[in-house]
């Protein structure tokens, strides 16, 4: 009795234990505050295709999710409306993107440096600085050698300063081959860095990928998230995977996907047995309906 | 002496079991179902004239109200093969006046399961291309043809199972009135009751018995793989052909029990339909309805454990969401209450036994709408940049109307049947009776 009375009184603490554990949680998330935050990306595609990607969040606690629906408007260098690249409004995952557009190209040219100014309005009275970044005009580039078998990619990453492409080392690129997945790495390593004169190397260790139809591999250099230069992408077409090809016959065996004209002989097997099983003794049975039915008549 | 009480108790027997005219009741519940028949019919005007977006269904959820009601109407027709054949083949002695209750049951549902597919579509007048470019490959098709074929076999063993009946009936003419002697002449004129016939008769009911079961099993199945070989979070499972055939046992039981009640009360039937067989009725309920809590917590309860990704926005729905009420209303109005109303003794008298039988029935709907609409919100592969309203889905008026009208239609046939034949078998208690007699 009294171990009963002694569980039964551990029992009601432990639960009011659980109970005052979950309210003072719930207290913790009321004191939590919801932080907007603003990413800006600067990404230069192939030397010639410059555009910013914003990302917009909502953090609350620990938690980061996306900030749809948020009105932000990009320039060049000043805040002015003739530097405005564009304004958009962020997507359901909290993303938004503008490119330079060509009005702004004597603006783009007259200097190496350059500063992008992202200004959100988050449609509230309360005040939002604006996000900025500072952009170096850099360059990247990417060739392809092959001798005695072996195929090597070389990538130099310059910098423009007063006109001029100088080289630039230590910087961190990945190279290697797009696949639907990512990029696979071309050597050992995941990523590699320049040299003095700007240029990192690198033999493609993988052989027979898969490339398209004419065994083209898609190679890919490509700088992320650097402090002077922001993203670089570079690609290039080399034929160096294995042509792959497309398998035309697979339409014409008898499967499950295919039209009706190709069924599985099993299949047909199946269905035809069933169908012929029971609507053969139904028939037969409807028939000895009739000739009873016949005979009733007869003796009537 | 002794013949002459039997001639009187079979005249009895005979007037007892006769259908009746409707009274006013009758009148009243008859002019119900078709009211809500024609506003069903007005509402399916409407869709046909506008098309599909007169209803709530989107590209998300495509399989809504109407869906949940075909699979509905399938269970519940499922109970024409338990009661007739496995009765009939298990030599059940005390089944005889519930075997045509689910027949008429079994009919009028599985021809409205057919019906309410056609609704489903958004373009009716191409249901011809379904047979003549049809693909074996589609489950689909394979569902076509077993209700076809249900349909089919339901129909001939309500009618040869009525033939004898049908022959006492032109018999009462005196007493039954001309409005349905040349549909009773056409349809049972030819019979004699002599030996050969019935022996005759007998061997057809037995093989359509021994042949309705395995489509009954085939067609509930194949509408469970309808589901099941599609890949969605709640449908993914091999266990469905059994899950589905196991609710639809339950449900099927559950209509005849309702019927029988009132039936019973409305023609008063009290000495045919007794307190044993609701005694009965209710042992096989509460079986059924622990064979299918079974199998729910087999699909509810592992994918549960394991909680999937993708399945747990699904699950998380079901048990604690937007779904949660009616999913626990299912199960616990459709199962848990009912298995502790009949368990008891007490609970499987009529009254309460009538109780249990809506309940599940009712349960059994939503769970129905449960299995078909929930899943379809969470597709593995969502699709980006829809409309905020394609992640919700809650019936138009017009499917509703239909969806009811549906219902309603198929009690109507139920009561037209009873209205033109013996809810009971006339010639099988006649024969029962003479037999314990001797």
């Amino acid at each position: 009795m009294k171990k009963s009375i002694n569980n039964t009184f551990f029992f009601i603490c432990c639960s009011l234990l659980f109970i005052m554990s979950d309210n003072s949680v719930c207290a913790q998330n009321e004191a939590v505050v919801t932080e907007k935050q603003l990413k800006l990306y600067y990404v230069n595609s192939n030397n010639s295709l410059q555009y910013l990607v914003v990302q917009t969040n909502l953090k609350t606690g620990k938690n980061i999710a996306p900030n749809k629906n948020v009105s932000v408007q990009l320039y060049l260098d000043s805040n002015s409306t003739t530097n405005l690249i564009g304004k958009f409004i962020t997507d359901a995952e909290g993303k938004g993107k503008a490119f330079l557009p060509p009005s702004l190209k004597s603006v783009w040219d007259a200097s190496s440096l350059h500063k992008f100014i992202a200004v959100p309005e988050y449609g509230g009275k309360e005040e939002v600085s604006p996000t900025e970044i500072e952009i170096t005009k850099a360059r990247i580039t990417l060739d392809t050698a092959s001798s005695d078998g072996v195929r090597s990619i070389s990538v130099k990453v310059e910098r423009n300063e007063n006109d001029k492409w100088v080289p630039v080392k230590d910087v961190e690129l990945k190279i290697g081959v797009q696949r639907l997945g990512g990029i696979l790495p071309a050597g050992e390593t995941a990523t590699y860095t320049t040299d003095s004169s700007g240029t990192a190397k690198v033999d493609l260790k993988k052989d027979s990928l898969p490339g398209d139809e004419k065994g083209n591999l898609l190679l890919v250099a490509k700088v992320e998230d650097n402090e002077f230069f922001g993203n670089l992408i570079i690609e290039k077409n080399a034929n160096w995977g294995v042509p792959t090809t497309i398998d035309n016959t697979f339409f014409n065996q008898r499967t499950l996907w295919t039209t009706r004209f190709k069924t599985p002989y099993w299949l047909l097997f199946m269905a035809y047995s069933i169908v012929i099983g029971v609507w053969g003794t139904l028939i037969y049975l409807v028939m000895q309906f009739f000739r009873l039915r016949k005979i009733g008549r007869i003796n009537t | 002496m002794e013949n002459t009480t039997s001639l009187n108790n079979e005249q009895q027997v005979i007037l007892d079991l006769l259908p009746q005219k409707f009274g006013l009741r009758g009148k009243i519940w008859t002019a119900s179902l078709i009211v809500i028949c024609l506003v069903g019919a007005f509402a399916y005007y409407r869709q046909l004239k506008n098309g599909l977006v007169v209803t709530n269904m989107r590209d998300y959820v495509s399989w809504g109200i109407y869906i949940s009601n075909f699979v509905f109407f399938v269970a519940i027709s499922l109970v024409g093969s338990l009661i007739t054949a496995i009765f009939r083949l298990a030599r059940i002695p005390w089944r005889t006046p519930l075997t045509r209750i689910s027949e008429m049951i079994a009919v009028s549902a599985i021809t409205f399961a057919s019906l309410i597919i056609i609704v489903d579509m958004g373009r009716p007048e191409r249901l011809l291309n379904l047979f003549l470019h049809g693909r074996l490959q589609s489950p689909i098709m394979w569902d076509v043809i077993v209700i076809g074929t249900y349909f089919c076999i339901s129909l001939f063993l309500l009618y040869i199972t009525l033939i004898p009946d049908i022959s006492m009936l032109i018999k009462a003419k005196d007493k039954l009135g001309k409005p349905f002697s040349k549909l009773y002449r056409f349809l049972g004129g030819f019979w004699k009751s002599d030996a050969g016939m019935e022996k005759k008769r007998d061997r057809i009911i037995t093989i359509l018995c021994i042949l309705i079961i395995p489509v009954a099993f085939c067609i509930h199945t194949v509408t469970s793989w309808l589901f099941a070989t599609t890949y969605r979070p709640g449908w993914d499972s091999t266990n469905f052909g059994a899950y589905f055939v196991s609710g639809a046992f339950l449900v099927g039981a559950g209509g005849v029990v309702v019927a029988m009640y009132v039936f019973r009360k409305a023609y008063k039937l009290e000495k045919y339909i007794t307190d044993m067989h609701f005694d009965k009725m209710g042992r096989m309920l509460v079986l059924l309805a622990l064979l299918y809590l079974y199998f729910n917590v087999n699909e509810y309860l592992i994918p549960a454990f394991k909680m999937k990704k993708s399945e747990e926005a699904h699950l998380t729905q079901l048990f604690s969401g937007e779904y949660s009420l009616m999913f626990w209303f299912a199960i616990m109005v459709g199962m848990i209450i009912p298995i502790f109303i009949l368990i008891f003794k007490k609970g499987r008298k009529p009254v309460p036994m009538f109780i249990a039988g809506v309940m599940v029935v009712v349960g059994a709907w939503f769970k129905r709408y449960l299995i078909v609409t929930p899943t379809l919100l969470h597709p593995l592969l969502p699709m980006y940049n829809v409309p905020g309203n394609y992640h919700a889905y809650f019936p138009s008026w017009e499917e509703w109307a239909i969806s009811i009208g549906t219902l309603a239609g198929a009690l109507l046939i139920i009561t037209i049947l009873a209205r033109i034949f013996p809810v009971v078998s006339i010639y099988k208690t006649l024969t029962e009776d003479n037999e314990k007699i001797d």
